[in-house]
């Protein structure tokens, strides 16, 4: 077994599923955290049914945005701090490959609770139906995207607070809120939702790369 | 001119020029176009705040461009300069931009009778003030400043690349909802006597830009150099030890 | 006998201070590099220098000799170890040294060996449950997993006691026997045998 990048995924793939399944609230708190946002709403604003199901896209869309922002703040800091980052970087490997296989990891672990958190939000904010598959479609992509966004932005402020990192991500991500907003009400209206997928599609297929690369020089520079 | 110290010497004989040109051609612009050009039928004499407005928000723009250039000189080839750089344009940016915003709503105010619409052009320029704002942040947030340079300059890169996905989905979402209302942001009809003072403001604004950038830049270069005796000498007059 | 890595003319400045100039030495087989300095003077930015965390400024680095095999000779053949000490709090001692980077081609028996080495008899409790002298133990057990050909450990000896510098001193003799080699750093000369390289800090 050498050292090549299909070891070195499923290497990743293993130890942080294993931590993440020892440390429950990695995954329990994204999902609570979600479901405490959108309860805001209601209690803030009103309670009446159809005010709701007009809210619902955006409600779920915003708890979306800030619980994957916030779920993956932590996610290069303990590796940093107990020396398992800088292996990504010694080997020979690509490091923005192995870089992406964290942030895959990590929204494997944080992005499925979200997403279950967004099929319970859909029926306490009455959201209809039929724009249910839609709505986790879009989140699907939404969040991966959030995640390498964040990713980026947590190696960015490694150390520092999570506001800080909340003010770089979010301008970053408005594209995404609109795409994927637009995906459910496109749906609740019987329109064709599909060309919006595909541009969160195109955003991904851009961002992979594209982020994860940044991510490697962000990361490297709090070696310095 | 990629070191510092080599730089603040030749801006040194180069500012005096610098500044009268740019006070120069923005005074001429806005004099023209504040008090000379014509009055519009449909607007009155409210439009000609556009003669801050779009050139403000133009600079807005092109500063972000510019910070992107810098941004991948400094990561691709590590120059000094190009990471002050990008931090000097940053707040001059976001200036610029918040002018944009703040005289976009007074335009507002008497055709609309609000301070504030949604409408695309004003909120994509409030995503813009945004992404302003996460570079100064994330700039001032880091203590070694050389890194903060760099970790700006992804993030104009970025920035950059986003912006035009943020302007057509806005644009699409502001189509989506557009109330029944005449938008205001589309500047009226230009004959040529009110297009020509708003090119002579526009150059003004970037003069006025690399003015401004250069005293910014001094301003950086002495305060990351301030344990060099080439900045004791300029301006302590005295030799680095002395009390 | 070829020296597996040279260092030419290496210089480096961090925030305009110049930490070292001019730095020349070569790893050989079973010979070791000790690099002494006080704090601040460099020894982990000149470590990390060596692996290609941080870019190089002036100088050269050469591998076995020819700077082709640099990045296979160094994902293959080179051990790291940062200030940290390379272990996961929430996995078990045996889950650290199967599930790390390092272990590509170890098999269940080399594991064992390592542990055993060291001295690591529970093997199934939590690392975050073992003391810190025992946590310590599992990431050198870690330099047991392949036979690698050089070792930068930085600062292997802070904050031990006797008994875990005896036995660090011990595997390192054993390594070096076997041909491999180690570049440590410290802030004084430790026990090894080696060649000392002092970092002075000039304020």
């Amino acid at each position: 077994m050498k050292s090549d990048i299909y070891n070195w995924f499923f290497l990743i793939l293993k130890r942080d599923l294993l931590i993440a399944f020892r440390r429950s609230s990695t995954y329990i708190t994204p999902l609570i955290f979600f479901l405490i946002v959108v309860s805001f709403f209601p209690l803030a604003l009103s309670p009446d049914q159809d005010f709701l199901r007009s809210l619902a896209p955006g409600v779920i869309w915003i708890a979306a945005l800030l619980s994957s922002l916030l779920a993956v703040e932590t996610i290069f800091s303990e590796d940093f701090k107990d020396g398992t980052l800088d292996e990504f970087f010694v080997t020979n490997e690509p490091s923005f490959v192995l870089v992406f296989a964290k942030v895959l990891c990590h929204w494997l672990i944080t992005g499925l609770p979200i997403l279950l958190a967004s099929a319970i939000s859909s029926i306490i904010l009455y959201l209809p139906a039929s724009s249910f598959l839609p709505m986790i479609c879009s989140l699907i992509l939404g969040t991966f995207f959030m995640s390498l966004l964040g990713a980026m932005g947590a190696a960015l402020s490694l150390g520092r607070s999570a506001i800080l990192s909340s003010i770089i991500v979010l301008p970053f991500s408005i594209p995404t809120l609109l795409m994927g907003t637009a995906v459910v009400s496109s749906a609740i209206n019987n329109q064709d939702y599909s060309g919006f997928l595909l541009i969160m599609g195109a955003m991904l297929a851009i961002g992979i790369p594209g982020l994860c690369l940044l991510t490697v020089e962000a990361i490297l520079l709090n070696y310095e | 001119m990629g070191s510092p110290p080599l730089f603040f010497q030749w801006s040194s004989k180069a500012l005096p020029w610098l500044a009268i040109i740019s006070i120069i051609v923005f005074s001429i612009g806005m004099v023209w176009g504040i008090f000379y050009s014509p009055t519009d039928y449909k607007q009155g004499d409210v439009y000609r705040i556009i003669y801050i407005h779009v050139p403000s928000a133009i600079l807005g723009q092109s500063i972000l461009m510019f910070m992107a250039i810098c941004g991948f000189i400094t990561v691709v080839w590590r120059v000094k300069i190009s990471g002050m750089l990008i931090k000097s344009a940053a707040s001059i940016g976001a200036s610029f931009t918040l002018i944009a915003l703040i005289t976009g709503s007074i335009w507002g105010k008497p055709t609309w009778g609000t301070w504030w619409v949604w409408d695309a052009r004003l909120t994509s320029t409030l995503i813009l003030f945004f992404i302003y704002t996460a570079i100064i942040g994330l700039h001032s947030s880091l203590d070694d400043k050389t890194k903060a340079d760099r970790a700006i300059s992804i993030l104009s890169l970025v920035g950059i690349a986003i912006i035009p996905i943020i302007k057509k989905s806005v644009d699409w979402w502001y189509t989506l909802h557009q109330p029944s209302t005449f938008t205001l942001s589309s500047a009226p009809s230009m004959a040529p006597d009110m297009y020509q003072p708003l090119l002579v403001c526009v150059l003004g604004f970037y003069l006025i830009f690399a003015f401004l950038l250069t005293m910014n830049l001094r301003a950086e270069i002495v305060f990351r150099e301030k344990n060099k005796t080439w900045v004791s000498k300029q301006y302590l007059n005295r030799q680095k030890n002395d009390k | 006998m070829l020296p597996k890595l040279k260092v030419k003319n290496l210089s480096c400045s961090r925030a305009d201070n110049l930490l070292f100039h001019d730095l020349n030495f070569e790893v050989v087989a079973g010979k070791n590099i000790e690099i002494i300095g006080s704090n601040g003077s460099g020894k982990t930015t000149l470590l990390r220098i060596l692996l290609g965390l941080i870019n190089i400024g002036e100088g050269k680095l050469e591998w076995l000799d020819n700077e082709e095999n640099y990045n296979h000779y160094r994902s293959i053949d080179c051990f790291y170890q940062g200030h940290s000490l390379g272990i996961k709090n929430l996995l078990s001692a045996h889950e650290n040294l199967s599930l790390s980077s390092y272990s590509f081609g170890a098999s269940e028996e080399k594991i064992a060996y390592a542990l055993d080495r060291v001295g690591i008899k529970n093997h199934l409790s939590f690392t975050s449950e073992l003391s810190v002298g025992q946590k310590k133990r599992i990431s050198i057990a870690r330099w047991l997993l392949k036979d690698f050909g050089i070792y930068f450990i930085d600062e292997p000896f802070s904050a031990l006691d006797d008994q875990a510098t005896s036995l660090i001193i011990e595997i390192i003799e054993e390594l070096n026997a076997k041909g491999a080699s180690f570049v440590i750093t410290g802030h004084r000369a430790s026990d090894v045998i080696s060649n000392q390289i002092f970092l002075d800090h000039e304020v």
